[in-house]
């Protein structure tokens, strides 16, 4: 499916860069590192409608003789940029949208954890496992590392329970 | 085939150049190119002319150089139709005057179809040939004296000018009755041989081309409505018969009408200015063009005579004419797709396109500017030459910069660069190729100075940065510039650290070495011929520096403050027993400056914490240290840093020369042959406690040597500030011994003073008080004693122990806590000392380092063999302390304060008889 997935932070570096045909990734960079202007135009062209009906989706930045480039910028400005193989006809507009949708909520889990400083590279292994499986891109984008920030996040919430409720019960007497 | 195709694309062509006569300018016989480029230059500068009776504006483009199969397309786009020839030659002789005109004429045959006039001007010719009045040659004594040129030029341009409106007014009012010649383009040519030129399709053809024609000469004539008129009427006419081509250029004449209409300040940028002067300011540019075009507009004396569309006056025939600037996109859009159809079209087509891209530049619909740019970088024309694949890209360049696609730019210019290096090129340029680089920088966000990398993290496209720089290494080594590369080189060492793998870690300083072994890197900023220049890359990773800390001196060298002479003198700065804000400064002073000195001409040492990041071990030169404010001689050290070792201290010495108050700004080293000068202020996450710090004047040093044996055992461990080395003696009671101290000046100073103190161990005191005496006027009367200098200094022992109240003695003897066996016989080993410390921290490390210099600091230990009948042990202690200082410039520090400390000892000797 998508043969090169990229994060691209507000300041337009690259958070996490990956791509399926590893020899040659330098490709891959200066496709995604030259869509950056259509993202930047297109996001100016944007700025001047109303935030909240702001469409996060982009569309197609611009096709080259072999691969689609399409873009996604979420509401922080962090831009996601997905290149698609052009001969898969099978993706169409709306399953570019539901994948960079799971995309976004993979990326949001990467920013749940704990460990992660928001502006560094994204190391993890897992991390939005993008494109290591093709046929697999569009349903699971992530698995490993979100699951995991999730129970993180649950036994971080459950210990913090009974603290609040003192704390809480205490407010109420007082 | 290539003689029908338009073959050498206008990359800097724009809409406006469609309302100007092309002018060739071309040297004959030998001229030299500055000369010619003189007088071309001069000539370029009569660019527009406002016609003298009617108030139009006549614009000319000039070429010195012009494919004559270009020149075959202008019927079918009059502003790519030669009209005008100047020729420039020498010529000295009449007698090679008619071989000079014969060239002129033979020039002109190569445009020869399509010239409307030409003009020789001849330099250097005089005599009578110079008196006959020509119209078609001027002459000139010279290059200086011809201020006429521009004069002539602005003739020349009038007569393009009567010409073009007698065609125009010609082709105009063709009544239809007449048979309408078909125009068509070079490779039309044999498709309609022998075609019905009655049929009413082949009429319309030939009247739409026709009309597009005039429009075409009416926009040059600087009529912009009548030709907005013409081109409106071609288009529905040549719509109905599917002409493609000369519909897409009826469109595309429209467009260029309509956008000059539109934007009188020019499309072009660059190539607009060259072509108006001062058009840098649009505004005033506008104001010189709108009005001309407004009055030729509604001059109704011109429209009247071309008699064609009277109504065209009005101003509502005026708006309704002229494309809005959506529609000159959508037209240009329709246009494009019609050439498209015709594959010989291609340069006009491709044409078109960046001539749309450059008016969407000036509307800022940079996404559209992009969708037109992306359709030029598809247009397939024939097998280009490598120069002009460089020529195309580096015009892709700058369009996608004009419409502020920075990265797309940078990353056409690149390949640009790359093009200029291909394989297939003879000589490949790696001048040009390293040039077009360099000007990719901005576009992938990298600089070539390493202060904006040292600033936190490195946030960039490192995969593709790291490319970029090798190829500008590479580049650089090619061009024959070796400090280029082993700058470059460092550079990408220094900030792509982090992102190299091992192996590249390998390559990298590998090549490094190679070309810093026939051009060592240096500190220098080398500066490009562009003008950029390239700041130095120092290795402040290479290795990386954690910690620095300026190192005291050691215990037997460091200068103590003579309190007792400058005790009153204090406080002295301040009228203030206390004041805050004196307080406040002291405590910034503190940050930065270290509270012991250096003394002048002694090793100084800085502690450095280092490590190596690199997977393989690391071998640093000349490591040394930079300073100011001081004369310091740096003696370089050199070391080797094992594979990704950890911190890993390494001392830095160095003498200071002179006096004053010197700052640690960093260090230098020569790694991989590149020499860095790290200063420590731009060094990220290093901790220091202070680099600044005082340098006292010289002091004398002195060596003390004793004339006992040495004592195998040490029995006071030596504090931070104490140095001592054990002598020993055994005296019986009432024995008296002299002991003999060698005082040695083996500084460059001289030792001026000499005090000794004696410290007696109080609670002995009154046991063994006088044991010891001494006169030191001997000794002084050597002093001052000059470098090389031995003095003696005797000391006297005398035991003499009163026995005749034993048992207080005894119990003074045993305080010390030693239990004492009673049988008389011991041995000298068991003798028990307790080392006295006088409230001083022990430092063992610097006392360890200070016993290399035992010779300043001498301690006697008189070991006293006590007679057989005690049986006690003491520990009695004397100290004497022998203090030595120089005295200059109103400051006084004790050199060295040295001690001869005398410990009683007790000891059961054998039974003697």
């Amino acid at each position: 499916m998508a043969v090169c997935i990229a994060v691209i932070a507000k300041e337009n570096y690259p958070l996490y860069i990956r791509s399926t045909p590893t020899e040659n990734e330098l490709k891959f960079h200066y496709m995604v590192h030259t869509s950056l202007d259509v993202v930047d135009e297109k996001i100016s062209a944007m700025g001047k409608a109303l935030v909240d009906q702001r469409e996060l989706y982009l569309g197609l930045l611009y096709p080259t003789e072999d691969y689609k480039v399409y873009g996604y910028v979420t509401n922080s400005k962090v831009k996601f940029v997905m290149v698609v193989d052009s001969s898969n006809t099978a993706l169409r507009d709306n399953e570019i949208r539901s994948m960079f949708r799971k995309l976004h909520n993979s990326y949001t889990d990467v920013m749940c954890n704990p460990f992660y400083n928001p502006g560094d590279r994204i190391q993890s292994r897992w991390a939005l496992l993008p494109v290591s499986d093709p046929v697999q891109v569009g349903p699971a984008f992530c698995v490993l590392l979100p699951s995991f920030c999730r129970t993180c996040l649950a036994i971080l919430v459950a210990k913090m329970q009974p603290f609040g409720k003192q704390g809480r019960k205490g407010l109420f007497k007082l | 085939m290539r003689d029908f195709k338009m073959s050498v694309p206008d990359y800097m062509q724009c809409a406006e150049d469609h309302q100007t006569l092309l002018v060739v300018v071309q040297p004959v016989g030998i001229v030299s190119e500055e000369n010619f480029f003189r007088i071309y230059k001069r000539i370029c500068s009569v660019s527009q002319i406002s016609v003298r009776d009617s108030q139009r504006v006549l614009y000319i483009r000039y070429r010195h150089h012009y494919p004559p199969e270009n020149n075959e397309w202008g019927d079918f786009q009059t502003h790519r139709k030669v009209v005008g020839l100047i020729t420039i030659t020498d010529c000295f002789s009449a007698k090679d005057w008619p071989q000079t005109f014969e060239k002129f004429h033979v020039q002109k045959e190569i445009y020869g179809s399509t010239l409307y006039d030409s003009r020789l001007f001849v330099f250097g010719l005089q005599g009578e040939i110079v008196e006959q009045p020509r119209t078609d040659v001027a002459f000139y004594p010279n290059y200086e004296d011809c201020q006429t040129v521009e004069k002539r030029i602005e003739d020349f341009i009038e007569s393009l000018f009567i010409v073009l409106e007698s065609k125009r007014l010609d082709r105009a009012t063709d009544k239809s009755g007449d048979k309408i010649p078909l125009l068509c383009v070079p490779f039309e040519k044999k498709d309609f041989v022998g075609l019905d030129t009655d049929s009413r399709h082949y009429k319309k053809r030939c009247q739409g081309r026709m009309r597009k024609h005039v429009g075409d000469l009416c926009l040059q004539a600087g009529m912009l409505q009548d030709s907005l008129v013409h081109y409106h009427m071609s288009v529905e006419l040549l719509r109905s018969v599917n002409d493609f081509l000369w519909l897409g250029a009826a469109l595309e004449g429209l467009c260029s009408a309509s956008v000059i209409y539109h934007y009188p300040g020019g499309t072009g940028g660059k190539s607009g200015a060259r072509r108006f002067q001062g058009s840098a300011l649009p505004a005033e540019a506008a104001n010189r063009h709108r009005p001309g075009a407004q009055e030729v507009l509604i001059d109704p004396g011109a429209l009247t005579t071309n008699g064609i569309n009277p109504d065209t006056s009005t101003e509502i025939g005026r708006a309704k004419n002229c494309l809005s600037p959506e529609d000159i996109i959508d037209k240009y859009k329709e246009a494009i797709s019609y050439y498209s159809k015709y594959k010989n079209a291609g340069v006009i087509e491709l044409e078109a396109c960046i001539k749309a891209v450059r008016v969407l530049a000036i509307q800022k619909r940079s996404m559209e500017a992009s969708e037109f740019l992306q359709n030029a970088v598809y247009i397939n024309l024939r097998q280009l030459s490598e120069e002009e694949k460089i020529q195309r890209y580096s015009v892709l360049s700058e369009l996608y910069e004009l419409i502020g696609f920075h990265r797309k730019s940078a990353f056409f210019k690149r390949v640009a660069a790359m093009q200029c290096v291909a394989p297939s090129i003879a000589e490949p340029g790696w001048r040009a190729c390293y040039k077009l680089l360099l000007e990719t920088l901005p576009g992938y966000s990298l600089s070539l100075d390493p202060k904006d990398f040292s600033r936190g993290t490195h946030r960039g496209w490192a995969a593709v940065q790291m490319r970029l720089l090798h190829e500008l290494v590479y580049a650089s080594r090619r061009m024959g510039n070796p400090a280029l590369s082993v700058r470059h080189l460092s550079f990408l060492l220094q900030t792509m650290l982090d992102f190299l793998s091992d192996q590249e870690k390998k390559d990298v300083t590998q090549s490094l070495e190679n070309y810093t072994s026939k051009c060592p890197g240096t500190m220098e900023p080398i500066a490009l011929p562009g003008g950029l220049t390239l700041p130095p890359v120092p290795f402040t990773k290479l290795p990386i520096v954690r910690h620095v800390k300026l190192l005291n001196l050691p215990a037997s060298l460091r200068p103590h403050k003579m309190k007792s002479l400058l005790g009153q003198n204090v406080s002295t700065k301040s009228p203030f027993i206390y004041s805050p804000i004196i307080a406040h400064n002291r405590g910034e002073e503190r940050n930065k400056k270290i509270d012991f000195q250096w003394v002048q001409g002694d090793v100084c040492e800085v502690q450095l914490m280092v490590y190596n990041p690199m997977p393989f071990e690391l071998r640093v030169e000349n490591m040394g240290l930079l300073t100011s404010g001081v004369e310091f001689e740096s003696l370089p050290a050199a070391l080797s840093l094992p594979a990704e070792s950890g911190l890993y201290p390494v001392t830095l010495v160095g003498v200071p020369q002179t006096t004053g108050t010197i700052t640690v700004n960093g260090y230098h080293t020569t790694v991989f042959g590149v020499f860095s000068d790290c200063l420590l202020d731009n060094l990220p996450g290093i901790k220091t406690s202070g680099s600044t710090v005082e340098v006292i004047p010289a002091l004398p040093r002195l060596q003390i040597s004793t004339s006992l044996p040495r004592s195998a055992h040490s029995l006071q461990p030596s504090s931070g500030d104490e140095i001592s080395t054990n002598v020993s003696v055994q005296l019986y009671n009432g024995e008296s011994q002299q002991l003999i101290i060698k005082l040695e000046n083996i500084g460059m100073e001289p030792l001026e003073k000499l005090e000794v103190t004696s410290k007696v161990l109080t609670t002995k005191e009154k046991l063994y008080g006088d044991f010891l005496s001494w006169k030191l006027e001997e000794t002084l009367a050597q002093f001052p004693l000059q470098p090389g200098k031995v003095a003696t200094f005797t000391i006297n022992i005398k035991v003499k122990l009163d026995f005749s109240c034993q048992e207080n003695l005894l119990q003074d003897l045993s305080d010390d806590g030693i239990s004492v066996s009673g049988f008389p016989l011991s041995s000298p080993f068991r003798q028990v000392v307790r080392p006295r410390v006088e409230g001083k921290p022990v430092n063992p490390p610097e006392s360890n380092k200070a016993g290399d210099y035992s010779h300043v600091k001498v301690s006697g230990l008189g070991r006293w063999h006590l007679p057989r009948a005690v049986r006690a042990s003491a520990k009695p202690f004397l100290k004497h302390s022998f203090e030595s200082f120089s005295e200059r410039k109103g400051c006084v520090y004790l050199k060295a304060g040295f001690s001869v400390v005398f410990v009683l000892g007790q000891c059961f000797g054998k039974q003697s008889q």
